[in-house]
């Protein structure tokens, strides 16, 4: 097999990883479990130290 | 025991050297605008000449005020979003003096003229085994971090963290392998290398790592800083979590192949430079699929923008990366290339992507996360920020907008050519036609930087009256 055949067979490989990729990122199945992903960041309440480290 | 708070320590490290640092490497960028207007302005010391003040300028911002960003911010979200305190605290210590250490030999090592000539990569060999060294224990602070996690999920910050240590990693073994001269028989100037490459082959790998600096350092770092810091200021969460992971990938998939877009008209192949090209325009699609995502992570929540100067930078970064995102793939095409390349215009999308969206967001998140890290509500002063960000803005705009119509100036004049095939104008004719626009840079930078002089004072004040917070607690109900 010569580079170029390897190339190609490279390049549709990873165009059909990035199509899965998407199809993954915005099947309904998983709607809700990356609704929750996207709360993360907001798990602790209040994150102002100014409050938190007083109760110590 | 396990840890019940987070180590801010090291965070605080890195969050008060990067104001240091952007102030250190924006006053160097002020001194070269003044040396293009005035030459003669440094007395001819060769320590000041600007081919040496230069690679300092570009080290000092990215680097240094870059860099440093991001080990405080990386550190600050890993350990929110992972709900754990940091893996390895001593090696995460060395960081900070090692990455430290780096920023000041370079300091050193540039002015006197010790260099690779590697663009972005001018430190020698020495250096660059500290750098690897300093690297590879960020790496395992933060893949340790990540590994030892309690929420099942890894946020997508994270996942932009982890391509940006990895990639430069890479990066820089690839580009920085060179031979010390020293192995050579030479003892004479032992710190000096030469590239492992030659010719067209190094030039390649040049700027597949230049630009992957670009992409992967100054931007996949900072869209990780973006995808924390808009929701946490907005107060909601990001407007499509599955765009963002889509918009990861995509980066991933697209950036690594659009370096040759700094080769074009050169000795590179034909088919590269074109490769390089198509690859460009394609990075069009995720770039504005991101600024998307975060701007519309405030519909709902505008009015928040006319009061809260903080969520002010970010966005306005987000508007600029969108801006220097469409610009940079437009500048990639051949045709447009063969007029772009060489001129001030390359200098002006450069910074427009490097003050309007890197130090922009950067600022923004440093307001956010200075005051909780030294026990503060906000920073000293909001209307303060609210200087601070006009100052910012108007000293892009002017910046970008003088270079752009110099360096369009710049390109026509120079394939200007007589009926004859002569040339119309003569480079110091193209020279003294740039004078007054270097004028209006300087005037945008120097805005800039005095925006930069407010922030370095409201932090000092914020820090003075705060107290250095080392107990902020790790939530004790963990979400599956």
């Amino acid at each position: 097999m010569d580079s170029g055949t390897l190339s190609g067979i490279i390049t549709v490989a990873f165009i059909v990883v990035f199509i899965g990729i998407v199809w993954w990122a915005f099947s309904t199945r998983n709607k809700q479990r990356f609704e929750e992903d996207a709360r993360l960041p907001f798990e602790d309440d209040d994150d102002l130290p100014a409050k938190q480290g007083d109760k110590q | 025991m396990e840890a019940t708070t987070y180590n801010y320590k090291v965070v605080r490290q890195f969050a008060i050297m990067t104001v240091v640092w952007g102030i250190v490497g924006m006053l160097v960028g002020l001194i070269l605008a003044s040396q293009l207007i005035w030459p003669d302005l440094t007395f001819g010391i060769e320590w000041l000449s600007y081919g040496r003040l230069r690679p300092l300028h570009t080290n000092a911002v990215i680097f240094a005020f870059g860099g440093s960003a991001m080990f405080a911010v990386s550190y600050y979200i890993v350990q929110r979003t992972c709900q754990v305190r940091l893996w390895a605290e001593k090696l995460a210590e060395f960081t900070f003096w090692g990455w430290t250490a780096v920023i000041v030999l370079a300091a050193v090592t540039l002015p006197l003229g010790i260099t690779t000539s590697k663009e972005y990569a001018e430190l020698e060999w020495p250096i660059d085994l500290l750098i690897t060294v300093v690297w590879v224990s960020y790496a395992l602070v933060f893949f340790g971090t990540i590994i030892k996690r309690k929420t099942k999920h890894i946020y997508v910050s994270n996942w932009f963290f982890g391509a940006y240590i990895l990639v430069i990693a890479l990066l820089h073994l690839v580009n920085s392998a060179e031979l010390p001269w020293i192995l050579g028989g030479s003892t004479s100037a032992w710190y000096k290398s030469y590239s492992a490459y030659a010719g067209v082959q190094d030039a390649m790998v040049q700027w597949w790592y230049g630009h992957n600096a670009v992409g992967f350092f100054l931007t996949t770092a900072f869209l990780g800083m973006m995808y924390y810091f808009i929701p946490k200021q907005a107060g909601r969460p990001i407007y499509s979590y599955r765009l963002s992971v889509v918009h990861f990938w995509s980066l991933n998939f697209i950036y690594m192949w659009a370096g040759p877009h700094h080769l074009q008209y050169t000795a590179l192949p034909d088919w590269a430079q074109s490769l390089g090209m198509v690859f460009s325009l394609m990075l069009l699609a995720p770039s504005w699929g991101g600024m998307m995502n975060g701007i519309m992570t405030l519909s709902g929540a505008w009015h928040k923008l006319r009061t809260d100067p903080i969520l002010k930078f970010m966005v306005t970064a987000l508007s600029f990366y969108g801006m220097s995102t469409f610009e940079g793939p437009m500048m990639s095409i051949k045709t447009v290339n063969a007029l772009s390349h060489y001129t001030e215009w390359t200098i002006g999308h450069v910074h427009s992507g490097a003050l309007g969206w890197v130090a922009m967001i950067t600022i923004g998140s440093m307001y956010y996360l200075i005051p909780r890290l030294f026990g503060r509500e906000s920073m000293y002063s909001t209307k303060l920020i609210e200087w601070h960000f006009w100052f910012s803005t108007i000293g892009v705009v002017l910046y970008i907008a003088s270079m752009w119509i110099a360096g369009v100036a710049q390109g026509l004049m120079w394939r200007a050519a007589n009926p004859d095939g002569t040339l119309t104008y003569s480079f110091a004719q193209v020279v003294a036609t740039m004078h007054p626009f270097y004028g209006i840079r300087l005037a945008g930078g120097a805005l800039f930087f005095g925006g930069m002089l407010m922030m370095a004072y409201n932090v000092w004040q914020t820090v003075r009256a705060g107290r250095v917070v080392n107990d902020a607690p790790i939530p004790q109900a963990v979400h599956a």
